[in-house]
């Protein structure tokens, strides 16, 4: 019985198909229910299908923007009646729902400061040393690979390339450290696709390896800019824990700490669960004319009052490479692939949510 | 929802660890039966300074403590609330800066106020602002500065040696090139500390010494590290008594480098039988009575074996690699008992049994300690210390006096108890009746299928069709 009747419904939905929307509460409470309860991707025909899709999600749109003019309305005439508005609400977002994690730092921390200024990077961020930068490739290097690290040395000031050759990873540390460079960045390619890069700090700084994904070369972004040698600004945001501090400051110590403001140039490491975005854009400022044609002055004045002021702007140019780093191991010491004691590795065990995140 | 892991912490029974960073700070963590058996930071002691980097720390618990129990009585200006019960322990701690500190602790830990203001008094050599009583270990005729050659291994003896005075103590300790010595502490009455060496010997003449281990009854002592093979010593006589013979070669005809990381004893009274860690991922049982090459090796993950640590039942070795596992091994089969998994991402630096309790503490980079029953491999609990973490201790005298059982606590735990138990029927009232509905469901499909039918069931079809019909009505 049950059977038969559900295929009755089949039979409605398709045969009266548009109108089954429209139709009003006119016959009785329980059929409308029933009706507005077929989903569309239960209907076999496509174009009935598409159909009632379509005009679902247009009026789904349409209670939307009324809610929104309701809104809206209701705040204007809050704050006629000089009232607070009623408070907006915040969407949730995996972000601001993520779970509690006490590894954030807290800005009164003085253990903290005392780490940081006991850590590697230190005697670079603080200006003692000047910062170096040794890039290399892993062994084979195609294609894509070499594109990126002209790209990378034109990012990163006095950056200096050298071919990997068949050299040990462990002899060209030693010879960094030996020839005063303060940081080492190994691209690794696969597929002649770079696909990791691997930051190692010297003398005895931590090795962090990083997954490489999302590359987009300078030449593959519309209207991007060509940069300056001008020493760039640095933008790390969301670097809130232990970890993201450590990875944070690393990556600040590949860059000079003062930046040459002239240049214009801005690089940006934003993470976001737990992937980096790198950035890299030049800004200027403009002043644009704007008219300004104030309400009150409107009703009170019989002259509109035609008023043009400059107002500065700032427009962005995009430059450089552009990709996404994840973190994927933390280690204690300089690169040692078989000794190495890790500070962080990522374990499967330890994706218990999506709302979990380490830096 | 958010879908959130809530993190279950059964919770420990009663303890007290201290943890060593490399700030320099010790940090006591007690968990106490009252609140449930979560662990948390009562005390820190110190200020965080990266020179005092502590490398090596001993804990000397026994029951009289012959350095300040000579000088309490006599030296206490303050009512003797607490003293005439109070014992005295003494932990010894290595730092970076080539300084040793000797640190008192009560059977409460520092938190008892009376004895905190009045440390200085009851113990003259204390300076009051840290309560530490610091001296320097390492030789300065030799020319090398303590960041060169720090300190590597640290003892603190329980047993009074015979010959020692009474206001005194003796350390072991063991420097990274292969220095080691015996010396003894006397703290005068004017506060401060002269330390002399009784005997000083060199355990290697090259490479650089990793781990050192001092047995139970404190007679024999065992060193090892990076190009050193393990060497045991007579530390009556100060005579090498055995040393181990490197492995042959491989099938492959490839030599390993020899690099002992971590070693222990396999019980506290037996000096013969040696476990070890190397940094190519075996964990090794040497039986100095066989041979001199290994009995037993076995390999562990992938990672450097960083800490060893032996059980009280003589045959379980609890080890952790560089890259966070900890497991148990069976060190006379050689099969893994099983890890302990918690979600441990950085190198475990240091592993810690607990005298009595069937716990476990380990520590590491990633700056939490962590404590694991050892029965179930279940994590406890965690504690985040914020720092690199180089040793954890428990330590042993610790007693859990609060939890004396008052009448409130009983009562209040009987109510926790009815809870649990109104609690528990409850769930298990609620579940079955989701079973059965399942089962019904379930049932009921296969019945079409089947043809086979209850009677119970057959009723209950009935009513539904009956519903059935009535729905059919409304909708003509």
């Amino acid at each position: 019985m049950g059977g038969k009747g559900k295929r009755r419904e089949k039979d409605e939905s398709i045969n009266e198909g548009g109108d089954e929307f429209n139709c009003k509460p006119s016959t009785s409470s329980t059929e409308t229910k029933k009706q507005k309860q077929i989903l569309p991707s239960t209907i076999k025909n496509k174009e009935k299908r598409s159909e009632i899709h379509s005009k679902l999600k247009r009026q789904k749109k349409l209670e939307k923007r009324k809610k929104l003019k309701a809104r809206d309305a209701a705040e204007k005439r809050a704050i006629e009646l000089g009232e607070e508005p009623p408070a907006r609400q915040v969407p949730r977002t995996i972000e601001n729902t993520r779970e509690a994690d006490e590894t954030v730092c807290k800005p009164d921390d003085e253990e903290l400061f005392a780490e940081i200024e006991a850590d590697e990077f230190s005697a670079v961020l603080k200006g003692e040393r000047v910062p170096k930068v040794l890039i290399t490739t892993c062994r084979f290097n195609s294609t894509r690979g070499p594109e990126f690290i002209k790209e990378l040395l034109e990012v990163i000031p006095n950056s200096h390339y050298y071919k990997r050759g068949t050299y040990d990873l462990k002899k060209i540390v030693t010879y960094a450290t030996k020839k005063d460079f303060t940081s080492l960045v190994v691209v690794h390619t696969n597929r002649r696709e770079p696909d990791a890069l691997l930051f190692i700090g010297l003398p005895d700084g931590p090795t962090a390896h990083f997954k490489l994904s999302k590359l987009v070369l300078r030449k593959d972004i519309k209207n991007h800019g060509n940069p300056t040698s001008h020493w760039p600004e640095l933008v790390l945001n969301n670097f809130t824990t232990r970890l993201g501090y450590r990875v944070g400051r690393m990556i600040q110590s590949l860059f000079p700490q003062n930046p040459e403001f002239r240049g214009r140039r801005v690089v940006t490491f934003h993470n976001q669960r737990d992937y980096i975005f790198f950035r890299h854009h030049r800004y200027v400022f403009e002043s644009k004319e704007v008219k300004q044609a104030n309400s009150e002055t409107k009703g009170k004045d019989s002259k509109p009052e035609k008023k043009s002021e400059d107002k500065v702007i700032a427009r962005l140019q995009e430059c450089g490479p552009r990709f996404v780093l994840k973190l994927i191991s933390l280690q204690h010491g300089t690169f040692d692939s078989k000794g190495g004691e890790y500070e962080w590795t990522h374990k499967p065990e330890m994706d218990t949510s999506r709302r979990r995140f380490f830096l | 929802m958010p879908r959130t892991t809530a993190v279950e912490c059964p919770g420990c029974p009663p303890l007290r660890a201290l943890s060593f960073d490399i700030l320099g700070l010790v940090k006591v963590i007690e968990a106490r039966r009252k609140q449930g058996g979560v662990p948390k930071v009562v005390e820190r002691w110190g200020d965080p300074d990266s020179s005092k980097c502590v490398l090596a720390a001993s804990i000397d618990d026994r029951e009289t403590n012959p350095v300040f129990s000579l000088s309490l009585p006599p030296l206490s200006p303050i009512p003797l609330c607490v003293c005439p019960t109070v014992r005295l322990f003494l932990l010894a701690v290595a730092r970076k800066n080539g300084l040793v500190s000797l640190v008192p602790m009560t059977e409460k830990g520092y938190k008892d106020s009376c004895f905190f203001h009045s440390r200085s008094q009851f113990v003259e050599g204390l300076s009051p602002v840290s309560g530490e009583l610091c001296f320097s270990i390492s030789d300065t005729d030799a020319g090398t500065s303590p960041q060169d050659d720090p300190i590597i291994g640290l003892h603190l003896f329980k047993r009074n040696r015979s010959d020692s005075p009474s206001r005194s103590c003796t350390l072991l300790a063991c420097m990274t090139k292969g220095k080691a010595s015996l010396r003894t502490v006397e703290i005068s009455k004017n506060g401060s500390a002269s330390c002399a060496t009784k005997e000083a010997w060199s355990v290697c003449s090259s490479g650089s010494i990793c781990c050192s281990k001092v047995n139970g009854d404190e007679s024999h002592s065992v060193f090892g590290g990076k190009g050193v093979e393990l060497n045991m010593w007579d530390l009556e006589k100060t005579s090498k008594i055995w040393n181990a013979r490197s492995p042959p070669k491989d099938s492959l005809g490839i030599f390993t480098p020899t690099w002992f990381t971590s070693v222990t004893f396999l019980s506290k009274d037996d000096h013969r039988k040696v476990v070890a860690g190397t940094n190519n991922h075996q964990v090794r049982l040497y039986d100095i009575s066989a041979q001199g090459r290994p009995v037993l090796s076995v390999d562990f993950r992938e990672t450097p074996i960083k800490a060893v640590a032996e059980d009280s039942d003589g045959y379980t070795i609890y080890c952790g690699s560089g890259s966070g596992d900890l497991s148990s091994i069976d060190i006379r089969t050689g099969k893994l008992l099983g890890c302990f998994i918690g979600k441990c991402s950085g190198s475990i630096r240091s592993i810690s049994r607990h005298p009595e309790h069937s716990v476990i503490a380990s520590c590491g980079l990633d700056s939490y300690v962590r404590f694991w029953d050892t029965k179930s491999r279940q994590l406890l609990s965690a504690v985040f210390l914020k720092q690199h973490l180089t040793n954890v201790i428990f330590d042993s005298k610790f007693s859990d006096e609060e939890i004396a059982p008052t009448a409130t606590d009983e009562v209040q735990n009987e109510v926790h108890n009815e809870q649990q138990s109104e609690g528990e029927p409850e769930a298990a009232d609620e579940e079955p009746p989701v079973k059965t509905k399942r089962k019904k469901a379930s049932k009921e499909k296969s019945s079409g299928a089947k043809k086979l039918k209850h009677k119970k069931k057959k009723a209950k079809k009935v009513e539904a069709s009956v519903e059935d019909d009535t729905l059919d009505y409304e909708n003509e």
